[in-house]
């Protein structure tokens, strides 16, 4: 959690996110107008039904839109990067927790706008993703040793070379192989000598960082395990080498895509608890996309809630959670089964989400909304704040002056 | 299972499918006509003709007749070839060294081209690199080899002149031993750079219109699986990783797209084997395909047993590389039970 005394700047700050999706039956807007900001360190959770466009939020930040093509329409994700630490200069010291960067006032950069090239070297670097299904995530024909080699053959091409004790200006084929940019005939010439020696002191290293990087997530006997196959493996141990992967380098921001929802629950918690120990230690800050609202609850320090590509209330986990200011979010938690919930008596929001084909100019909740007014089906309400940090777009809270204000003592339904 | 342990065990088992196919192949040679039909003539009189049974040993039981045929094929005495006038025996190896170097070639070139093209279409779907694929394998799949074949050589040798015809330069190939049979390989073995150019050049034509189908088959089979491969997760986990589009292309998908794709070309290589009789006659090529030809014409027994005794168990060995290579490739798959 964050603590008080640390300035909040932020990591990352969505603006006007639009993504759209080509249809056969038109435009969907799957994220239409999304804003928030993402703090130093904090885990913010995006909860919401399937479909309301949170995962496309999250895979906005890599820029990988799922097929069929998405369209990053508008607006902007800018991201700042952490620098070296004031402190240790990179050293890496108490004050940043030994990963030798800390929050500074690097230039943030949109990651709507940057080339791919640049996109490149911020994926598993600075930004990491962690998948809802390691089993569909990981390559079923590649080791696990092989898979997590990537990463720092990808990003740590300089300390892996210093580590295998080759000079940091290797060229040829060694350092092809090490900055994983091979070509044509690199795989013989590394083959034989006089290459050989050294391609072999590259792997000795490289097995050394994929078993340090595994042994990090608690699993038994990590160096063993890098040369099995992810089929060969339990969900959660599947689970375990992806956070491995995505920790890898030590990002500055972590996308968590539903990372427990293909695991049994008896190994969710051991997950979740193993995710918050590592972002603690890191600093590093979580977006974590959930439909599980008591899941968030336990593990986010803000909540942003999520209904048909719009953000509709954001604020502090307590403040959310204690006074929830939108009628979806009321419904949601309403829809929560508890020990004390009578048998049949789970209650549901009646409806489904809307079609995001042409988004009508009513608030995109009417319809399934119990305290809905005729100014709901007219006007299209904004984010506004409450309350400190606490922001809803609801017209109970900010009526446009008519008397048809809806109320949440009015059920209109 | 080790994988050791299956080969051998699946070695074990191929006595039994060649016995079970040997039967197959004799019982529906000897339904197609007499084996000494090739020898008669109007003139023999039915006395003249049942000497002549008796002395091939044809007036007893099928089944014996059947031993007797399985006993000479295991001392290596394959018949008699009344079209090539020679045992069989003699003039097989030379007639399947020219075959296996056609059909090897049309192999590489179907495996280059239709790997290649495949990933390059599927990387690029519905672009236009995949729509010329596209072209490129339904005109692949549905001309008849024979037409494709002998446009080539209307263009190539009646008109341009310059693609020879048959396998090589007489000349030539009396200039260097032969001891594979194989003309590219004995050309290499004999260092001699002018007889590789001539048996290289004689292979393109033949090798391209053989392998042009499989290619289609190939590249439909290796585009189609690509796509598929590229809509997984972890291919996006590999690009979440910061990998090149090249790496992940490469290592990621392409990698899983094979393992489909291995198992049609296993298949394909029937396919091949199958063209070369069509490929063989437009060619001039004097293989096994040209020679089976005339023996089914004039009902050439001996050679044909030997021919279809031989390209099955040819079969059962390609279908076990396919088994292994697809174990190799994913490793989900068990071998053996």
């Amino acid at each position: 959690m964050l603590d008080a005394t640390q300035a909040s700047e932020n990591v990352a700050s969505v603006r006007d996110l639009k993504v759209h999706f080509q249809s056969k039956r038109g435009v969907v807007h799957a994220v239409d107008g999304v804003s928030f900001d993402i703090q130093d360190g904090e885990t913010l959770g995006l909860v919401g039904e399937t479909g309301c466009g949170k995962s496309v939020t999250g895979r906005s930040f890599l820029r990988l839109l799922p097929v069929p093509p998405g369209i990053l329409a508008g607006g902007a994700v800018s991201f700042r990067p952490h620098g070296p630490c004031t402190a240790c200069e990179g050293a890496g010291c108490e004050a940043c927790a030994k990963t030798g960067r800390r929050a500074s006032g690097d230039q943030p950069v949109d990651l709507l706008s940057i080339s791919l090239q640049d996109m490149r070297r911020i994926r598993g670097d600075r930004i990491a993703m962690i998948f809802q299904d390691p089993g569909k995530a990981l390559n079923p024909t590649l080791t696990i040793g092989a898979q997590m080699s990537e990463v720092f053959l990808q990003h740590r091409t300089a300390e892996l070379l210093d580590r295998a004790g080759l000079p940091p200006d290797t060229a040829g084929a060694v350092r092809r192989f090490a900055a994983q940019e091979p070509r044509f005939g690199d795989g013989l010439i590394l083959k034989f000598p006089p290459k050989r020696g050294q391609r072999a002191k590259l792997q000795v290293a490289l097995n050394q960082m994929v078993t340090e990087a595994l042994a990090e997530t608690q699993v038994p006997n990590p160096a063993k395990l890098m040369d099995r196959f992810p089929h060969e493996l339990s969900g959660g141990m599947r689970q375990r080498v992806m956070i491995a992967q995505a920790l890898a380098c030590n990002p500055d921001l972590l996308i968590a895509d539903e990372p427990t929802t293909a695991l049994d629950v008896t190994v969710e918690a051991r997950i979740l608890e193993l995710i918050r120990a590592l972002q603690q230690r890191r600093k590093t800050s979580v977006l974590y996309i959930s439909h599980d609202l008591s899941l968030v609850r336990r593990i986010c320090d803000r909540v942003a809630v999520m209904y048909a590509g719009r953000i509709v209330e954001i604020g502090t986990t307590e403040d959310v959670f204690a006074n929830p200011r939108h009628p979806y979010t009321r419904g949601l938690m309403a829809a929560v089964p508890t020990a004390g919930t009578a048998r049949g008596k789970l209650a549901a929001i009646r409806g489904t989400v809307p079609e995001l084909v042409d988004p009508p100019l009513e608030c995109r909740f009417a319809g399934r909304c119990p305290y809905e007014t005729a100014t709901c089906r007219q006007n299209d309400p904004s984010l506004q704040p409450v309350s400190g940090g606490h922001s809803v777009a609801c017209f109970i809270d900010h009526p446009t002056g008519s008397q048809d204000a809806p109320s949440f003592d009015r059920v209109t339904e | 299972m080790q994988l050791r342990d299956y080969i051998f065990r699946r070695l074990l088992v191929l006595p039994i499918l060649i016995i079970g196919v040997s039967i197959v192949v004799f019982t529906l040679t000897r339904v197609g006509g007499s084996p000494i039909g090739i020898y008669l003539s109007h003139e023999m009189t039915p006395s003249e003709v049942a000497e002549i049974q008796a002395r091939f040993g044809l007036d007893q039981p099928v089944w014996v007749q059947y031993l007797q045929w399985a006993k000479g094929i295991l001392q290596g005495d394959f018949g008699y070839s009344g079209v090539a006038a020679a045992p069989v025996s003699d003039i097989f190896p030379l007639k399947l060294a020219a075959t296996m170097e056609l059909a090897a070639a049309a192999g590489c070139v179907a495996l280059f081209l239709g790997i290649t093209l495949g990933t390059f279409a599927g990387a690029r779907r519905n672009r236009l690199p995949d729509h010329i694929t596209r072209i490129v394998a339904v005109s692949g799949a549905s001309l008849p080899q024979f037409w494709f074949g002998i446009l080539l050589l209307i263009v190539f040798w009646a008109q341009l002149g310059i693609a020879p015809i048959g396998r090589s330069d007489a000349t030539i190939f009396a200039s260097i031993d032969h001891p594979t049979g194989l003309y590219t390989i004995d050309a290499i073995l004999a260092a001699s750079p002018k007889a590789f150019w001539d048996a290289v050049w004689h292979l393109i034509l033949p090798a391209l219109t053989l392998g042009y189908g499989a290619t289609a088959i190939i590249a439909r089979m290796m585009r189609s699986a690509l796509v598929e491969e590229l809509q997984q997760d972890y291919v996006d986990a590999a690009r979440a990783k910061g990998l090149a589009e090249k790496i992940v292309l490469k290592r990621h998908a392409r990698r899983n797209a094979l393992v489909p794709t291995v198992t049609v070309i296993g298949l394909t290589f029937g396919f091949l084997l199958q063209g070369t009789i069509t490929i063989e006659i437009i060619y001039r090529w004097p293989g096994l395909g040209r020679w089976m030809a005339d023996s089914v014409l004039r009902g050439d027994q001996g050679t044909l047993m030997t021919y279809v005794l031989f390209t099955s168990v040819l079969f059962l060995l390609v279908n076990l590389i396919v088994d292994v290579v697809y174990a190799n490739l994913d490793r989900r798959v068990t071998l053996g039970k």
